[in-house]
C-alpha cells in the first residue's frame, strides 16, 4: 500500500502539470473561470479513467513481473524522477518516467516484456508526429470555415471559444483514459482484490486532486511554451492532441500529452508563421523526452540493486 | 432550464446586443445629421435662439445613445459574451461615444462663447462638417459590418482615413485663410477653435476605425 502512494503522487503531478495542455488557452485569455476549468477537467478526467482507463493498465501491468518491492521501487523512481523534471524546468511526461522505472526493474529482474514496451515505445513517436499530422488536416479545415462563412464578430468569438471548452472537456477526458494507467497501472492485480475499474478510479481522483489543487500556475504559463497561443490555435491544438492521446487510450498505451500537443502546436506553426516557433522550447522537449526514461531506468534498477535484489 | 431553452436565451441576448449597437449608431447619424442641418441654418441667419433649440435636440439623442450604451454594457456583462468580445465592444463604444459628444460641442461653443461664423467662411465650414459627417457615415457602417461580416470591415475604415485627411486640409485651409484675414485676433481665436473642434470629429471617426481595425486583427485567420 506505501507504494500506491508513489503512484498517487505521480497522479496527482499530472493533473497539476496536463491540465494546463487542454485548458491553459481557456484560463490564460479568461474564457474560463479558472476554478470552472478545473472542475470541467476534473470531472471529465474521472470520466475518461473510468470509462477507457482499464486498457492502459492493462499494458502496464503486463509490462513486467512485480513484487511489493519492485512496486514501490518503481513508482518512488518514477515520482522522483518527475519530481527532479519539475524541479529543472524540463516538460515532464509521467508516462515515460513510469515505463522507465518499469523497464529499469525489469531489466534487473529479467521479466521485461519487449514486445509491449517496443510497442509503447512506438506509440510515444506517434503521439507528437500524429497530433502534429491531424493539426495539418484540422487547421486548414478551420481556418476555411472562419474565412469563407460570413459572421459577425460575436458569432465567431462564440463558436470559437466555446468550441475550446468543449474540446477542453473532451481532451481532459481522453487525458484521464489515456494516463491514469500511469498513476495505478502497475498496481494491477497486485493489491489484493482491488479490481482494474478500481484502480483506474483512485488513479483518476488523484489526477483530479493534482488538477483542482496545483495547476494554476501551469495554466497561466500558457503561451510561453512552443509558440504563442491564441484561441485558434489552441482549439486546433487541444482538439488534435485529444483525438490522438483518445485514440491512443483505446490502444491501451499512455502517452504524454505534452508531447501531443506540442506535436500539433508545431504542426500549426509550420502551416502559419514558422518564425514564431521556439526551436529552442523542442530542444527543451527532445532533453526531457530522452532524460525521463533513461534517468527513471537507471533509478529503478539501481534501487531494485539496493533494496529488492 | 434546458439546454436548448438556454441556448435560444444566449442567441437573443447577442441578438439584442446587436440590435442595440444598431441603435446607437442611428443616434450617432442622428447627432450628425442634426450637426450639419443647425450649422447650416446658422451659417445662413445666425439666430442663437434656433439653435438653441437644436442643441436641445442634439442633447437628447446624444444621451439617448448614452443610455443605449449603458444598457448594452449590461446587457454584455450578463455572462453571454465572452470576456475578449466584451472588453473589445467596450472600447469601441467608449470611443464611438467621443462623435456625438464632438458634435453637441461644436454647437455649444458657439452658443457659449457667441461664435459668429462670417459668411465668406461658411461654404468651407460646411464642406469641412460634411467631410465629418461622410467619416462618421463611414464608421458606423464600419461598425454595423462587424456584427454582419467582420472580416470585410476594414474595407470601410479605409475611406474614414481618406476622409480625416480631406478634413485636415480644408480645416488648415480654413485656419489659414482665417489669420491671413485682418479680423480680430480674439474672433481668430475662437473661430480657430471651433474650426478644429469640427475638424475633430473626423479625427474621432478615424480613432474609431483604428479600434475595428484591431478588432479585426485579432480575430483574423
Amino acid at each position: 500500500m506505501v507504494s500506491l502512494a508513489g503512484g498517487l503522487y505521480l497522479g496527482w503531478a499530472l493533473g497539476a502539470n496536463d491540465a494546463a495542455n487542454v485548458f491553459g488557452t481557456a484560463v490564460a485569455t479568461r474564457i474560463l473561470r479558472f476554478r470552472t476549468a478545473t472542475i470541467l477537467c476534473a470531472g471529465a478526467v474521472i470520466l475518461g479513467a473510468l470509462l477507457q482507463g482499464e486498457s492502459g493498465i492493462r499494458t502496464l501491468s503486463s509490462l513486467s513481473a512485480q513484487t511489493q518491492r519492485t512496486l514501490a521501487v518503481v513508482s518512488f523512481s518514477a515520482a522522483f524522477t518527475v519530481t527532479l523534471m519539475i524541479f529543472l524546468r524540463l516538460p515532464i511526461s509521467t508516462s515515460q518516467a513510469i515505463v522507465g522505472a518499469i523497464t529499469g526493474a525489469g531489466l534487473a529482474t529479467h521479466s521485461l516484456a519487449w514486445g509491449g514496451l517496443v510497442k509503447v515505445v512506438i506509440c510515444w513517436a506517434i503521439a507528437p508526429v500524429g497530433a502534429m499530422l491531424i493539426a495539418l488536416i484540422v487547421y486548414p479545415l478551420v481556418t476555411t470555415f472562419f474565412r469563407k462563412v460570413p459572421m459577425s464578430m460575436l458569432l465567431r468569438d462564440k463558436l470559437l471559444w466555446g468550441g475550446l471548452v468543449v474540446v477542453g472537456c473532451y481532451g481532459s477526458y481522453a487525458l484521464g483514459a489515456n494516463n491514469v494507467a500511469n498513476a495505478t497501472g502497475i498496481f494491477s492485480g497486485r493489491l489484493g482484490d482491488i479490481t482494474d475499474r478500481q484502480l483506474a478510479i483512485m488513479g483518476g481522483i488523484a489526477i483530479a486532486v493534482g488538477v483542482l489543487t496545483f495547476s494554476r500556475r501551469m495554466m497561466l504559463a500558457v503561451g510561453k511554451g512552443v509558440m504563442p497561443l491564441e484561441a485558434l490555435t489552441a482549439f486546433v491544438a487541444v482538439l488534435s492532441m485529444a483525438v490522438t492521446v483518445h485514440a491512443l487510450a483505446m490502444v491501451g498505451v499512455p502517452v504524454s500529452t505534452s508531447q501531443a500537443i506540442i506535436g500539433a502546436i508545431f504542426g500549426v506553426g509550420l502551416l502559419r508563421n514558422r518564425q514564431n516557433l521556439r526551436f529552442g522550447m523542442l530542444r527543451n522537449i527532445l532533453i526531457g523526452w530522452s532524460l525521463t526514461p533513461t534517468v527513471a531506468l537507471i533509478l529503478s534498477a539501481a534501487g531494485y540493486a539496493i533494496f529488492a535484489g | 432550464m434546458g439546454r436548448k431553452g438556454r441556448f435560444i436565451v444566449l442567441r437573443n441576448r447577442q441578438k439584442e446586443i446587436e440590435a442595440g449597437i444598431e441603435r446607437y449608431c442611428e443616434e450617432v447619424t442622428t447627432t450628425i445629421e442634426l450637426l450639419h442641418s443647425s450649422l447650416e441654418q446658422y451659417i445662413c441667419q445666425p439666430d442663437r435662439e434656433a439653435l438653441r433649440e437644436n442643441l436641445k435636440t442634439i442633447h437628447k439623442a446624444e444621451s439617448r445613445a448614452d443610455d443605449l450604451r449603458a444598457e448594452i454594457e449590461v446587457l454584455m456583462y450578463s455572462k453571454a459574451i465572452y470576456p475578449e468580445s466584451r472588453k473589445d465592444i467596450m472600447e469601441l463604444l467608449e470611443m464611438l461615444d467621443k462623435i456625438p459628444n464632438c458634435a453637441e460641442g461644436c454647437i455649444r461653443m458657439i452658443l457659449t462663447q457667441h461664435v459668429v461664423i462670417p459668411e465668406e467662411y461658411g461654404p468651407e465650414v460646411m464642406k469641412l462638417v460634411g467631410i465629418s459627417g461622410h467619416a462618421v457615415r463611414h464608421v458606423l457602417e464600419a461598425t454595423r459590418i462587424l456584427f454582419r461580416n467582420y472580416t470585410t470591415a476594414t474595407v470601410a475604415v479605409g475611406k474614414v482615413d481618406e476622409l480625416e485627411s480631406d478634413g485636415d486640409r480644408v480645416e488648415a485651409a480654413l485656419i489659414e485663410t482665417l489669420f491671413s484675414s485682418r479680423r480680430d485676433g480674439f474672433e481668430k481665436i475662437l473661430l480657430r477653435d471651433l474650426f478644429l473642434h469640427i475638424g475633430k470629429i473626423a479625427d474621432r471617426s478615424e480613432n474609431v476605425g483604428d479600434r475595428i481595425r484591431i478588432i479585426v486583427a485579432k480575430r483574423r485567420i
